[in-house]
């Protein structure tokens, strides 16, 4: 349990966060700038936040309330720098041991060979950083931090660094740390997919604050407001007005396109009628229909741009009103055919995978 | 042969003594300025610099005033029984306080060089301060500190003027090599001052040979950078 309360002024930037996580995995979404890494400081000590707590498993490291500021070498948090940070003048082994600085030495032995079997680098223990790879890099990092059994792990963007083969294994293999590590495990990113993928709860970070701090599941389906929606990738936001309430159906209408739309939400009972609100949509999930329907639009493409399993288009809503309204679609081959600029298509957005939130 | 021999040795022990002392303070001085935000940072840093932009003479002065008897150091020392000036204790006064500045520059700057985060995560790990410095910074500042302590070395072997104004020249005692090459010109002995020119220059070679050899020795070791 980790309790984490951080409050920084600092010229341009305020830093004003509150978090909490479980044991698992707690991903920290936001754009670069959003103080992300810096409240992974806080708790590790290495930035003193103006006001703040911060408690790992009912242990106070920092409270300027009562003057109580752990340092650094005493928080026992394990920290995974954003470029790895190891010592280039120490072996890997070397790297692992620097922090069992008071552990027996045949315990020392017995651990490392544990640490270098858990983090599959068997065999590196002789080597330098310079000569390892970036994976390789990464999975002693994260074995240094854990020898000194941290309460806590904290990762700096660990996969920033990484090509998309590499990365997509090593974050298997952060899945799969919880298995050997029990303590809650921070990690940073900016990257939509991985903060998805990885998390079970995500904390959605705009210039420093949080907007959203809940599951993942909450998060990405339920943005609480248009900010953490673009964070979490839903790049069409529009305008509606709610005119029908039944149930789990919630009916819209959509000023700029003139057009009506049916959202299934099991969070309707949260809005009343009349009530203004904005529609998500991710362009993931816009899909093509044959003819006209319910919530299908009519459209003309404006611009393509191919990619290998999936095309993103920008779209042109045809409608009655003269403003021109356009959607963002990634539409995968498969269910596609050729769809050339210029030429005209129904847009089917399916009712479950609308997404309303309160302007 | 004592001509010569007498100069060397003077110089070799002070350089020596002096190297090792401006070692030290030249390194305490560069951690703890590298580490410190305080508001003199400047003027502290100024004043460290300082000997290195004054001209010797004006250094030997002032070395003067504050070691002379009648200086606030000299007479505390002269209480103690010892007499700074025309020592040969002078000598290693003069050349530390012309060599530290270029010890204190070189090592701040190396000590600059490494890479934070690197230190951080010696923290995390629950190294204190001194370890910290000892087993992070200083081997990855060893190159900077290795060449601060040969252009140290060097400085304080090349040191005149001050060394001139507050140890003299007393053969055997207080006259360094470079004071008596000046004597030797002035005294007309141009054989002297070549041979003991000779000396100095295998000397400054043989340095500077060292700081490639370390150099190149320390880049194999700089940290490595994930692209």
């Amino acid at each position: 349990m980790l309790k984490i309360e951080a409050k920084k002024e600092l010229p341009g930037f305020n830093l004003d966060v509150r978090l909490t996580a479980e044991s698992g995995i707690l991903a920290i979404l936001g754009p670069s700038g959003s103080g992300k890494t810096m409240t992974l400081q806080s708790v590790a000590g290495l930035m003193k936040p103006d006001k703040g707590y911060v408690e790992v498993n009912g242990r106070v490291l920092f409270d300027s309330e009562n003057k109580i500021n752990l340092p650094v070498q005493k928080r026992k948090v394990g920290f995974v720098f954003q470029h790895y940070a190891l010592f280039p003048h120490l072996n890997v082994w070397d790297n692992i041991a620097y922090g069992l600085k008071d552990v027996p030495k045949d315990e020392i032995r017995v651990k490392i060979k544990q640490l270098l079997e858990n983090m599959n680098i068997n065999g590196l223990e002789g080597r330098y950083p310079r000569q390892l790879s970036a994976g390789q890099q990464q999975r002693v990092a994260i074995a240094r931090a854990l020898a000194p059994e941290p309460d806590v792990l904290l990762l700096d963007e660990p996969f920033s660094a990484l090509d998309p083969i590499l990365k997509e294994r090593l974050e298997l293999e952060l899945m799969d740390l919880q298995d050997v590590f029990g303590g809650s495990i921070l990690f940073v990113t900016h990257d939509l997919n991985e903060g998805y993928k990885l998390g079970s709860m995500v904390a959605v970070y705009h210039s420093g604050a949080i907007i959203q701090h809940d599951t993942k599941e909450n998060v990405f389906s339920h943005p609480i407001n248009r900010d953490v929606a673009k964070m979490t990738g839903m790049r069409n936001l529009i305008e509606g007005v709610i005119t029908g309430l039944d149930g789990e159906n919630v009916t819209l209408d959509i000023p700029s396109w003139g057009e009506k739309l049916r959202v299934v939400s099991e969070r309707a009972g949260n809005y009343f009628l009349n009530q203004k609100i904005i529609v998500g949509i991710r362009p993931e999930y816009i899909s093509l229909a044959e003819k006209q329907g319910e919530n299908v639009l009519p459209a003309t493409v404006s611009h393509k741009m191919e990619g290998i399993a999936s095309s993103n288009y920008r779209l042109r809503i045809k409608s009655d009103t003269s403003e021109k309204r356009y959607l963002e679609a990634v539409i995968s081959k498969s269910s596609a055919g050729p769809l050339p600029e210029n030429s005209d298509c129904y847009l089917q957005l399916h009712p479950e995978l609308l997404v309303i939130m309160a302007e | 042969m004592t001509d010569y021999l007498e100069p060397l040795l003077v110089s070799l022990k002070t350089v020596t003594v002096t190297t090792v002392v401006t070692f030290f303070l030249g390194i305490a001085a560069a951690r703890w300025m590298a580490h410190y935000d305080g508001r003199f940072k400047s003027l502290i840093d100024g004043l460290f610099i300082l000997p290195m932009v004054l001209p010797p003479t004006v250094v030997g002065y002032i070395l003067l005033l504050v070691f002379g008897i009648n200086g606030p150091l000299g007479k505390a020392l002269l209480a103690l029984g010892e007499k700074i000036v025309f020592s040969w204790e002078a000598t290693v006064i003069a050349a530390t306080v012309m060599a530290f500045p270029i010890m204190y520059m070189t090592a701040k700057g190396a000590f600059e060089q490494v890479e934070p985060n690197i230190e951080a995560a010696a923290r995390t790990l629950g190294a204190n301060e001194w370890r910290v410095f000892w087993t992070v910074t200083l081997p990855l500042a060893k190159a900077g500190v290795i060449a601060a302590t040969v252009l140290a070395f060097a400085r304080s072997l090349g040191e005149f003027g001050a060394t001139l104004m507050l140890a003299g020249n007393i053969a055997g005692k207080t006259q360094t090599i470079p004071i008596a090459i000046y004597f030797a010109i002035q005294a007309g002995d141009m054989d002297k001052a070549m041979v003991l020119c000779i000396i100095v220059l295998a000397i400054s070679f043989v340095s500077l040979a060292a700081i490639a050899y370390w150099k190149g020795m320390a880049a194999k070791m700089k940290p490595v950078k994930v692209s």
